[in-house]
């Protein structure tokens, strides 16, 4: 159970950030059904802000649909990236495995592969802890609404940022990765603050590591 | 019923970016220099996260408590190599450094 040892900062500031998701989500005009659907059918943090915004405005499903899809891009390169490390599996368990993909198990597995881990079952069980953490806090604040407890006191905000970065800096492996890594963090902030948040992981993550091929890697 | 079919819409569209990579065969063309690109993506794109959350909190860039939490979190991280020490000595920083601007 490494990886719930090792993930639960995230876990709960994931159940801290579900609860005034499921809030907003009613303020919105969704009921107590369509909030937790969408929590079990997205199960994808950024997305499911957004819509709840678009949807408060009035926007229409293909609105919705194609915000969902440019802000969870950063999924194609993030399973390109899992797979080897998964190994050849039944059809069935890899629909699971991909079920299972958010920007935190993306960064736990990949730190857990980077620190000579092997097999699916840390992804598994932190992606299941997630889920489950996701989609009780959702039902929480979608049933009792109001009291909004402030993720900011304590700074647990700041843990999902804080894993992120703890998994880069153990799993970089020389200056080469902590300059790819260095470029895609500056890259990213700039484009967030810019208001591109949609594309900024996806694009900041390909430029980076478009910027690394120009660099010689160590021998 | 917008509504569902935003939330149905929205899953579905999700879901495929998920699977596409994972659960499709892909020829890949393999040449070295894609494969150099596809090893250093995932180290990039964790940093992209990392960065995204550091610099631009609430959507605007700021050097705030996050970037010396971040600096701190990386520190003990190469210092200690313990993941949740880092973690949880970075959400004290930030924590304390609130309280205190």
């Amino acid at each position: 159970m490494v990886a719930l040892r090792e993930g639960w900062p995230v876990l709960l500031s994931v159940a801290v950030i579900g609860i005034p998701f499921g809030v907003l989500a009613r303020q919105a005009g969704l009921d107590i059904l369509q909030t937790s659907a969408m929590s079990v059918l997205l199960f994808a943090g950024a997305a499911q802000f957004a819509a709840i915004e678009l949807l408060r405005a009035g926007a229409n499903p293909v609105v919705v649909a194609v915000t969902a899809l440019l802000i969870n891009l950063r999924h194609l390169p993030m399973g390109a990236s899992l797979r080897p490390h998964f190994g050849p599996r039944p059809l069935l368990q890899r629909l699971g495995l991909a079920y299972l993909l958010t920007d935190e198990a993306f960064a736990m597995g990949i730190g857990w592969y980077r620190r000579g881990g092997s097999g699916v079952a840390y992804y598994v069980v932190f992606g299941a802890a997630l889920w489950a953490s996701w989609n009780l806090a959702t039902l929480v604040g979608a049933v009792v609404g109001g009291a909004i407890p402030d993720p900011r006191v304590l700074a647990l905000d700041f843990a999902i940022s804080a894993t992120f970065t703890a998994i880069v800096a153990l799993g970089a492996r020389g200056r080469r990765d902590l300059a790819i890594a260095l470029v895609a963090a500056i890259i990213a902030g700039v484009l967030r603050g810019a208001g591109l948040a949609p594309i900024a992981v996806v694009a900041a993550g390909a430029i980076a590591a478009l910027a690394g091929l120009l660099v010689r890697p160590a021998k | 019923m917008s509504v569902w079919l935003a939330i149905v819409g929205a899953g579905l569209i999700t879901y495929l970016t998920r699977t596409l990579p994972l659960a499709v065969e892909w020829r890949w063309g393999g040449s070295a220099l894609f494969r150099r690109y596809l090893e250093d993506l995932p180290i990039a794109i964790i940093a992209a996260l990392a960065g995204a959350g550091v610099l631009a909190p609430d959507q605007r860039l700021a050097l705030g408590p996050e970037v010396i939490g971040a600096a701190v979190v990386a520190a003990v991280a190469r210092w200690r190599r313990n993941l949740l020490l880092a973690i949880l000595t970075g959400i004290a920083v930030v924590a304390l450094l609130r309280l205190l601007l």
